[in-house]
């Protein structure tokens, strides 16, 4: 699976490092890094973080790039 | 009777706590609506997500023209919660305590919770034996958040009940019912956040001498860049946690339960498929908000809001259940649609304010109707709609009795 965060949208809400710590990181107060291709254990805390994004910027599935033009 | 002047008096009103939606949708249709007393109330989802970004909204009691109490003060002298502060007293409080709830700093602290809110849930479970008749909320709603909260900020398990009571206390002293003597309830929940105060501030001179690794701890001993929480400032935050993490999610859980139990097809999808848990969670804030509407804003200058001049210094109240509703933002919106997209919902507020300790929210109601949608074998509603709590801002079930077939896993 892969994931991609629309950084345009992104407010820093951090929900997404909340519920997947392993995938999304947070470096100083905003910066968002992320690792694009997500490992099979983190699937389910990904789709969790995909739903909470209260500014639905984070986008995941097999092809995640192809829709979150 | 019908005119928009009196929509705040009606929607506080007791006799509409189990179904408000009508009057929200009078009062969207007018937008902003100025109430008899002089305070506006919006309604509208662009014109409240707008005035929750703006920084010419405060959320500090003392911008009122009128004086107003902060409900959740602690003591005369004492400083007042990031709740009601303005920036840059806000962000530096709240960033104080969020250094040890989340990321950066202490980005995993929410996730390492979840296997015991998972064992909680299912002890709680387990203690419905062979029960036929359930309280939802006295059986698994209540205790649940406020066992967690505690667990996070380091409560010890044989305090946990007196918090509880002191908890309670001051909930309802936050409920206004209009015809009724405030005074000895607001005397009560003083007296009840007093103590609370003081028991914490003492459980942190504890942790300082001997730490453990609970946030309380953490709020007491580190020097963060920001410097560290003064003594009254980390009493009355840890306050302000214990509260906000205990009635708000107890509401989310109730309502939560309720609207899946009226809606049996989303209740089997969900059990059949835990992983539409997530947008399911999601889809319960925007139509039935634990908190339904944040009234303690304040315009700092005269601000147009939808054609509506708000005058300086008046009461602001933002209607988030209403702008949940608003059909110009969501399609259908009165439809309870568990796969619903797009849903960016004012449950949480919005903007520098929102929710705190929304992860912890999100995760606690996720695990508890998980537990819950598969202990429940042919689970049935025996009171509908339920008893209400008075509040008409932190809404929910005072009690929600079901009957179910005993067994179940």
């Amino acid at each position: 699976m892969h994931v991609v965060v629309d950084l345009n949208r992104c407010q820093g809400y951090a929900q997404c490092v909340f519920l997947a710590p392993e995938v999304f990181e947070l470096h100083g107060e905003e910066a968002l890094m992320y690792s694009p291709e997500v490992p099979e254990d983190q699937r389910e805390k990904v789709l969790r973080a995909v739903a909470a994004c209260p500014v639905q910027a984070v986008f995941a599935g097999e092809q995640a790039g192809a829709g979150a033009g | 009777m019908s005119s928009p002047e009196t929509l705040f008096r009606r929607i506080t009103d007791y006799a509409s706590r189990a179904d408000p939606y009508p009057l929200y949708a009078e009062l969207r249709e007018h937008g902003v609506a100025r109430q008899e007393d002089g305070s506006y109330l919006v309604g509208t989802y662009d014109e409240i997500a707008a005035l929750l970004h703006d920084p010419r909204v405060s959320s500090d009691p003392h911008s009122r023209a009128e004086p107003f109490r902060d409900p959740l003060a602690l003591q005369e002298g004492m400083p007042v919660s990031f709740i009601g502060q303005d920036d840059p007293e806000h962000d530096r409080l709240r960033r104080l305590a969020m250094r040890h709830f989340g990321p950066p700093h202490t980005p995993r602290r929410v996730d390492a919770l979840q296997g015991e809110l998972v064992r909680i849930a299912e002890e709680l479970a387990d203690g419905f034996g062979d029960k036929e008749r359930l309280d939802l909320v006295d059986d698994f709603a209540f205790p649940l958040p406020v066992t967690v909260i505690c667990r996070l900020l380091g409560v010890p398990p044989g305090d946990v009940q007196q918090v509880h009571v002191w908890a309670d206390t001051v909930v309802a002293g936050l409920d206004f019912t209009p015809d009724e003597d405030p005074e000895p309830r607001r005397r009560a929940s003083l007296e009840a956040r007093a103590a609370m105060g003081r028991y914490l501030g003492e459980l942190a001179e504890e942790r300082r001498r001997r730490p453990t690794d609970d946030m309380l701890s953490a709020l007491a001993n580190d020097d963060g860049p920001d410097g560290r929480l003064t003594q009254p400032e980390l009493m009355v935050t840890s306050v302000l946690l214990l509260i906000a993490g205990h009635e708000t999610t107890v509401n989310l859980i109730s309502n939560g339960m309720l609207t899946l139990m009226r809606h049996p097809e989303a209740f089997e999808k969900l059990r059949a498929d835990p992983t539409l848990m997530p947008g399911a969670v999601e889809e319960l804030l925007r139509y039935e908000p634990p908190v339904q509407f944040l009234p303690q804003r304040t315009p700092l200058a005269d601000i147009e809001v939808g054609g509506v001049t708000v005058p300086k210094g008046s009461p602001l109240i933002l209607v988030l259940a209403a702008g949940n509703r608003d059909p110009r933002r969501f399609t259908d919106p009165d439809r309870f649609d568990i796969t619903r997209q797009d849903n960016q919902h004012l449950g949480f507020g919005s903007g520098v304010h929102n929710c705190f300790g929304a992860p912890l929210a999100r995760m606690e109601t996720r695990v508890a109707l998980t537990t819950l949608l598969a202990r429940l074998v042919g689970p049935r509603l025996l009171q509908d709609p339920p008893e209400y709590r008075r509040s008409p801002v932190l809404r929910g079930p005072r009690h929600l009795p079901v009957a179910r077939t005993p067994g179940g896993r």
